[in-house]
């Protein structure tokens, strides 16, 4: 018990103290998981809308599809991203591979499933008499959409927030296509795996508090805008 | 120039027509009820009327003009409050102000706001600020009108405004649609279960039934089942030794229902043989009331299930014979009786 005691303390103290290591591992998690979450929220938001909104031939079997991805393991996109962006890939002329815009492009497959998908969920599941109502209120086509849009909005930024979480927790992606590169592409939940390989549970704890410290952040900016 | 015309117009949802009408007119400056039992089409047709959803055949003209939803001749001049009182997910003044904000209409937003709320009931300091979700359901319901009446509309549909919600309530809805009718002109069409209310607010009702207008007034529906005499009439049973009887009864005589207008039928208060060719049925006085319009009281007389309506003028009352729980007879030609 006495270990994970010491770690705690020692965590604050590398928290504290600004040890350069462990900064450079939350602001590598922060930069990639902003960069995947901006994208997959930009692209994923308005085709989740679609698909929730619009009915149109083989809507259903997008939605399965996309339902599907929902599971999709990280291992697995990071081994498809690596084999896409590595120099025999297709893309790997771009020089991509142990970089952070790869680890980003990673994630933006892992979170737009979950955007799309919650998205639809929340537009599927609005009143039915919203749309009579914006429309008796003389909407045109384009304010029935935008309207719609903020009706969901509260179901929109919990899509966004699962996927968020989904992003900064996920290993796979970041431990293949970023390589855990020190002082590069080491990320949170990377450095975490291998500080407790070697037996650095303070560092470990550390970083693990921190991924906490912004998922409460996350969750308590989605209430502050839920309140207003 | 009529302020609605409906031509052929038919509405179907999933495959089963729920609207069948041929030709319809509407005049303008009209308050004008429709009335008619669940599933009769009263929604669909304010649905249509409102441009919120387009009949599957047919054209619906307004003001002369055939038109469709989102056509700008009648977005924010034909306004609709539906069944449920559905508000916006912000603030009382946000829901009430949206129509004038996305019609780019330019006025004083807040004085027509608080005009509006103060139409209603609803006093603008204590309302304006308040989250939707934090309204009574009969507030919600004044706070919908609202949201219509800021608009000033030319044409305000209502569907059942009085549902779910108190006296005081429907009195203040009521209050709001003939304000608007008398300063703006607006024509109202309403839709209710609330015959009463009906009543006192509407010049003319239109009666549906089966997606069909079956015309103007008061008519009583009777159900069947139906039983074929040797004589050729047809009767079925209201009640212990009282039936109801027409003549001329359709082939689909199972599933068919009679109606008899409100014009059609006469009352008195004692068991008079009926003149030649027509009959009586004996029942209890069960509701009168005034309509506004005509200045005649109506009353409600019930034959078993089956709830009469006809009118009388209103010195007829001044006798004293024509009270609730009094018993009184009403008389009608059986081949008088409409057949759907």
């Amino acid at each position: 018990m006495d270990f994970i005691l010491q770690g705690f303390v020692q965590a604050i103290r590398l928290l504290t103290g600004g040890d350069p290591e462990t900064y450079s591992a939350v602001f590598a998690t922060v930069k990639v998981s902003s960069m995947a979450m901006a994208v997959s929220l930009f692209t994923g938001i308005p085709l989740g809308f679609c698909l929730g909104h619009f009915t149109f031939p083989g809507k259903r079997q997008v939605r399965l599809v996309v339902d599907t991805l929902l599971s999709l393991p990280t291992v697995f996109i990071g081994l498809m991203v690596y084999a896409f962006l590595s120099r025999q890939g297709p893309l790997g002329q771009m020089g991509l591979l142990f970089t952070l815009p790869g680890i980003a492009i990673g994630q933006t497959l892992l979170a737009l499933p979950v955007v799309i998908a919650l998205t639809a969920t929340a537009v599927e599941s609005m009143d039915a008499d919203l749309r009579p109502s914006l429309l008796s209120l003389g909407a045109n086509r384009r304010q029935l959409l935008t309207g719609s849009l903020w009706e969901a909005r509260h179901g929109i930024l919990a899509a966004a927030v699962t996927a968020y979480g989904r992003v900064m927790t996920e290993v796979g992606v970041s431990m293949m296509v970023g390589g855990n590169i020190k002082w590069h592409t080491r990320t949170i939940t990377t450095a975490i795996a291998l500080e407790t390989s070697k037996g650095m549970f303070a560092m470990g704890i550390a970083l693990g508090l921190v991924l906490l410290l912004i998922a409460f952040g996350a969750n308590a900016a989605v209430s502050f805008l839920r309140r207003n | 120039m009529a302020l609605f015309q409906l031509d052929h117009v038919v509405h179907t949802y999933a495959g089963r027509t729920v609207l069948n009408i041929d030709q319809w007119r509407v005049p303008a400056g009209q308050i004008l009820g429709l009335c008619g039992p669940n599933g009769s089409g009263k929604s669909t047709l304010l649905k249509l009327l409102g441009f919120v959803e387009r009949p599957v055949a047919g054209t619906i003209q307004f003001q002369g003009r055939s038109c469709e939803p989102f056509a700008d001749a009648v977005r924010g001049k034909v306004v609709l409050l539906p069944q449920t009182s559905f508000l916006l997910r912000r603030s009382v003044y946000s829901n009430v102000a949206y129509g004038l904000r996305i019609g780019h209409v330019k006025c004083d937003t807040a004085q027509r706001v608080r005009h509006a709320l103060g139409l209603v009931g609803l006093d603008p300091e204590a309302f304006a600020q308040r989250p939707w979700f934090a309204l009574s359901g009969g507030e919600a319901r004044r706070v919908a009108l609202a949201a219509r009446l800021v608009l000033r509309p030319r044409a305000l549909l209502l569907d059942e405004p009085t549902a779910s919600v108190d006296t005081a309530s429907a009195q203040m809805i009521q209050a709001a649609a003939l304000y608007a009718h008398r300063q703006w002109g607006t024509s109202l069409i309403i839709a209710s279960h609330d015959h009463q209310w009906l009543q006192d607010t509407c010049e003319d009702t239109v009666q549906l039934f089966r997606g069909k207008i079956l015309g103007n007034g008061r008519k009583t529906l009777i159900f069947g089942p139906w039983r074929r005499r040797d004589d050729g009439i047809v009767q079925t049973t209201l009640a212990e030794d009282r039936q109801f009887l027409a003549v001329d009864p359709p082939a689909h005589l199972e599933t068919a229902v009679a109606a008899i207008d409100a014009r059609h039928l006469d009352l008195q208060t004692s068991p008079e043989p009926p003149p030649p060719g027509k009959t009586i049925l004996e029942g209890t006085i069960v509701a009168l009331g005034l309509e506004k319009s005509t200045d005649r009281i109506s009353v409600s007389l019930a034959v078993g299930g089956i709830v009469f309506t006809t009118h009388l003028p209103r010195h007829a009352l001044t006798t004293g014979r024509y009270t609730p729980g009094s018993t009184a007879w009403i008389v009608y030609a059986p081949d008088q009786v409409e057949w759907y």
